[in-house]
């Protein structure tokens, strides 16, 4: 609850710090210390509540604050002060307007904590909507560049369309259950379900499934990913989606879980096709900034087991996930970030001119590939073990990692990129002591999550 | 001092990192230096663990959690009883004197420092292979010694044929170490566990329905992984060619400790194979065989170290001999004996080695007795203590074998005599053509003669001691009451049951055994006190020869294996295998280019595309509701 209103506050802050001072260096540094408060504030969240303890409510139930949501908001706070480290200049590279952008990500730290807490659906609107229009504008915050302006513009028409969508769905829900609290919402007995709740559920898997980027409501994906200026689409790949993810595997695990039978034939349709598109679409890819993009819709296709699957290992390995894809995909894109040209032959020789980039974006891949020791093998792990115990999964767990073994196909030819062909890359500036450092470290928590994935999961 | 275990595989493991690491940049002389303080330090934490589990303190140290998924747990622990501190002894008392050995030995090789680090690597991987207190973490030791032993036999990298036996060591001992696995996987589906605790337990515990055919097959397994590893028939050819590597590695590796790795392991699981009578007597059949055949090939060969190295097979084989007969400590016992003393014969032939500039063909040395005195007299006693003389380490050791082959089946016993026979006739053989005599080399290599320096002949004293008094920690029944090895041992290992000698008959066995080692001994030195190099004909030929088993080998097993390959390459795998895969690739990339097109930029289109999938899910997700 303290990190709510700390964000907002921060973010508030952020913004005027840029009547004060004109220094990008100095507004880097400046969000760095403001989020390291709020990283702070996180943690006193997480220690003041006991392990094991009860949920609290607060503001008349409209929120829930438990010690995994709480847990889940530390996470990805300390993945946006890792991102921030790590591509705070790039970040100020954009357009002139630094603080501001640096505001807009207080902003969406904001939603994310409320989609980690919420317990009505109204709450959970103003969540996603908080969480979304920030990204509206970081889309087109390049606004010489036609290409951030056109991926602004889609994104914000089909995100309205999807908003339309959502309400549709919260609006059904109150219809036919009298609430908008989700604990008053009694989804327990099977005869408690009629066409028209069905209908609203459905509905707000459409709207979520909008959100996480699955199939067939994936399509603005690649066109903004690819649009938006490289940082900003770092942060909505990874955070973003993972807090829209958190958001849907809480309402459809506690809310909807015991009448999954009524929807997990459609949810498993969406994880096929999401699965499908997102990995076959990448093969073809010249760019890799848009190969990622796919990439995005793929791991979302893994992440979507965890809410089919819906059972305690489910909601552990969406924590996984979400941490591991994250610092993995952050790391890659940092480095993305680093170079001029962002095709495949843009990496061609990598490894002779810059051994250290080459070393950890090879880790990034292969995390991302899922290969063990990393932490997208445990992440894959713990979500396709969550499905197989579900029991009905077990086709889909296989289409998966058959659509994994493709996924190989595409990672890998960075890396073949990088040491097997000759080329001269090209790099905005030469590495720093302090950028090689930070890659590093984003390596070794790539490789920790691989080895103990319990640490991350230790405080729940 | 037993929770301080994690230190004695520590040190190596510390050594070989620094040495690995560094071994582009450390000076020579540091590599050795660090490798002997490394397992110099093993050796002193060893010798405090010996003692306190000679109080009788043992127990398993659990260091962590290795492996937990569903009901299997195996941890990472290490089991501290008498068997295993015997090991530690033997592995870090003779690995230090031969690390101390090879500095000089190695002294102006380039890759002395990686030399270091492979072999403290190999002093680390035998600790775990030892010291683990469950099948698992004694395969991971097993595959390291494995590795250490493929990497050292082919340390001379640049010459092919090194390589090759480097190669064939290691597809043979894979060949075995497939058995080890499939013995371990039945044991885990069987019983549910791999530590050895819970496993003998309920062996002893004696209430699983489990039929002892089942007991027979694991048995059998990890015997076929003992063979590998302790080069028994029919997987022996590797340790003969293996004698490619560096003379320390050999005395270290193929004759102290990793050879004997299947006799530990087999020792190990001694409650296992008492109820496996089956596989002891197949044991009994392959080791006799194995000790025969092996000292009759070492009669005919030219090599100093190849007729040490069929000497270490053989004697490999009279530890098999004692196992089949149930008398698992007495096998330890020749393995600690023969450590000593074959540890010592091979150094004494580096020494002769490196003093005859590389020189290994017997036909060319002799009379070097002038020239090296300490390594002759101290080859002369490993030479004595092989053999069988009276009351040095080799003669109690192989009395015991002998005396128990005798109570199992009075053939085996025959067999083993014959075989002790040979071995006192090859030995005396090497020994008279090298040391007595006069020189047959080149002059140059005559000039060149000198005595080893004092790192190679200090190791050679102290094992020459050890080859002497080592025998006294395990007196027969006859001469003690007490034997002292035995007693230690049998805490741990559970001999089967054997009916008894009388004293008169075991004295009757020591006399005939030893009286005719006597006369071998005396007759391998005056038949070769003149030799002459006559060409082979007949049975010495074919000895000569190795009784053409490599050719054997290459006729029934590596040409159709290749025949086989190269049907596979060119039918199943180009036009099969390749097909599919490239199908499969071909079949992606049409399907991606394809799928691409719905990525058209139109928003218009996307909604589109989303509208009509909503309409699809809405009506599946209908439909299932109204059914």
């Amino acid at each position: 609850m303290k990190a709510i209103i700390a964000a907002t506050i921060l973010g508030v802050i952020m913004m005027f710090s840029s009547i004060l001072m004109k220094d990008k260096k100095a507004i880097i540094t400046i969000a760095a210390l403001l989020l390291a408060v709020l990283l702070g504030v996180n943690i006193w969240d997480v220690m003041a509540t006991k392990k094991g303890s009860n949920f609290t409510f607060l503001f008349n139930n409209m929120i829930l604050i438990s010690r995994e949501g709480l847990w889940f908001n530390m996470l990805m706070t300390g993945c946006t002060f890792l991102y921030v480290l790590l591509s705070g200049k790039d970040i100020a590279r954009v357009g002139t307007h630094t603080a501001e952008y640096f505001a807009l990500i207080f902003f969406i730290l904001t939603g994310v904590y409320l989609l980690s807490s919420y317990n009505n659906l109204l709450i959970l609107f103003i969540g996603i909507e908080i969480l979304s229009i920030p990204q509206y504008i970081l889309a087109g915050s390049d606004k010489k560049n036609l290409k951030s302006s056109e991926a602004a513009l889609k994104y914000f028409l089909m995100g309205a369309f999807t908003t339309g969508i959502l309400m549709m769905g919260v609006t059904l829900l109150y219809g036919s259950t009298g609430t908008f609290e989700l604990t008053r919402m009694d989804f327990i007995h099977q005869s408690s379900v009629n066409g028209m709740s069905l209908a609203g559920i459905i509905f707000l898997i459409i709207a979520f499934g909008f959100k996480v980027s699955a199939a067939p409501m994936h399509t603005w994906t690649p066109d903004v990913y690819d649009g938006a200026p490289t940082p900003f689409t770092a942060f909505m790949a990874t955070i973003v989606k993972s807090a829209a993810f958190y958001a849907f595997i809480r309402l459809f695990q506690n809310t909807f879980g015991g009448i999954s039978n009524h929807w997990t034939i459609v949810l498993s349709i969406i994880t096929a096709l999401t699965l499908f598109i997102g990995n076959l679409t990448a093969v073809f890819q010249q760019s890799v900034k848009r190969m990622l993009a796919y990439s995005s819709i793929a791991q979302a296709g893994f992440m979507l087991f965890a809410i089919l699957s819906n059972n305690a290992v489910a909601s552990q390995g969406i924590i996984i996930y979400a941490v591991a894809y994250s610092v993995a995909t952050i790391g890659m894109f940092a480095v993305l970030m680093k170079l001029k040209d962002y095709t495949y032959d843009g990496f061609n020789g990598l490894a002779k001119k810059e051994p250290v980039l080459a070393f950890v974006t090879t880790i990034f891949l292969l995390s991302l590939a899922g290969i063990p020791l990393t932490g997208g093998f445990m992440a894959k792990y713990f979500v396709l073990q969550a499905a197989i115990m579900q029991g009905q999964l077990f086709w889909l767990v296989i289409f998966a990692l058959l659509m994994a073994a493709i996924s190989a196909y595409y990672y890998f030819r960075v890396i073949i990129a990088m040491y097997f062909k000759q080329g001269n890359p090209e790099l905005h500036e030469p590495l720093s002591s302090g950028d090689k450092f930070m890659l590093a470290l984003t390596c070794v928590l790539v490789v920790l999550i691989g080895i103990a994935p319990q640490l991350f999961l230790a405080s729940i | 001092m037993i929770n301080l275990v994690y230190l004695v595989p520590l040190f190596p493991l510390i050594g070989f990192l620094i040495n690995g690491l560094g071994w582009r940049k450390l000076p020579k002389a540091a590599g050795g230096i660090i490798g002997s303080i490394a397992v110099l330090a093993s050796f002193a934490v060893s010798l405090g663990i010996f003692f306190e589990v000679k109080d009788g303190a043992s127990q398993t140290v659990t260091l962590f959690e290795f492996i937990h998924s569903g009901k299997l747990i195996i941890p990472f622990a290490f089991q501290v009883d008498n068997l295993s501190a015997l090991f530690l002894l033997i592995i870090t008392g003779i690995g230090f004197l031969i690390h101390v050995y090879s500095t000089s030995y190695m002294h102006d090789d380039e890759g002395v420092v990686k030399y270091f680090a492979y072999l403290n690597l190999f002093v680390f991987s035998m600790l775990l292979l030892v010291l683990g207190a469950n099948y698992l973490i004694m395969f991971i030791g097993w595959e390291g010694v494995g590795l250490c032993s493929y990497l050292l036999i082919g340390f001379w990298f640049k010459k092919r044929e090194y390589t090759n036996a480097a190669k064939k060591a290691f597809v043979m001992n894979r060949i075995g170490d497939l058995g080890f696995l499939v013995g371990m996987l039945m044991v885990l589906y069987n019983f549910g566990t791999l530590t050895y605790n819970d496993f003998f337990g309920m062996l002893k515990g004696g209430n699983v329905a489990i039929s002892s055919s089942t007991y027979n097959w694991i048995a059998i397994c990890f015997f076929i992984g003992a063979t590998g590893k302790s080069a028994q028939i029919p997987l022996y050819t590797w340790l003969p060619d293996a004698m490619a590597g560096p003379t320390p590695v050999s005395a270290l590796i193929h004759a102290a400790t990793m050879v004997t790795a299947g006799i530990y392991m087999i020792a190990r699981s001694g409650v296992l194979y008492n109820l496996a009578p089956f596989t002891l007597n197949i044991i009994s059949i392959i080791g006799t065989a194995t000790a025969l055949i092996a000292a009759s090939i070492a009669l005919k060969q030219y090599d100093i170290k190849k007729v040490l190295a069929y000497s270490t097979v053989s004697q490999l084989g009279f530890m098999f001999i004692a196992i089949g007969a149930g008398a698992y400590t007495t096998a330890v016992f020749h393995v600690m004996t023969h450590a000593f003393f074959k540890a010592l014969l091979f150094l004494g032939s580096g020494s002769v080695i490196h003093a005859m500039g590389g020189e290994q063909d017997i036909r060319k040395m002799g009379g070097l007795k002038k020239h090296m005195r300490i390594t002759q007299l101290t080859f002369l006693i490993g030479c004595l203590a092989i053999s069988g003389f009276p009351f040095l380490s080799g003669f109690f050791s192989k009395d015991e074998i002998l005396a128990s082959a005798y109570a199992n089946n009075p053939i085996i016993w025959a067999c083993g005599v014959l075989g002790a026979m040979m071995t006192a006739f090859y030995m005396f053989r090497v020994y008279t053509l090298t040391f007595e005599g006069s020189f047959r080399g080149t002059h140059e290599q005559e000039h060149h003669l000198h005595e080893s320096p004092a790192a190679i002949t200090i190791p050679l004293v102290i094992l020459a001691i050890l080859s002497i008094i080592g025998g006294y920690v395990g007196l027969p029944e006859i001469m003690s009451e007490h034997h002292m090895l035995g007693s230690f041992l049998s805490k741990v290992v559970t001999n089967a049951e054997s009916h008894h000698l009388e004293h008169g008959t075991e004295w009757m066995l020591m006399g005939i055994s030893t009286v005719l080692a006597l006369i071998m001994m005396i007759v391998g030195y005056v038949t070769n006190k003149k030799p002459n190099f006559a060409e082979n004909k007949g049975l010495a030929k074919v000895l000569e020869n190795k009784w053409y088993m490599d050719e054997l080998y290459d006729a029934i097993v590596v040409r159709p294996i290749e025949a086989f390959s190269r049907f596979a390459d060119r039918v199943i795998e180009r036009m099969g295998i390749d097909g599919i895969v490239n199908g499969v690739g071909k079949l992606v990339k049409l399907g991606s280019d394809r799928i691409r097109m719905i990525q058209s930029g139109q928003v218009g289109f996307y909604i589109f595309v989303m509208v009509l999938g909503m309409i699809l899910l809405f009506a599946i997700g209908i439909f299932g509701f109204i059914n």
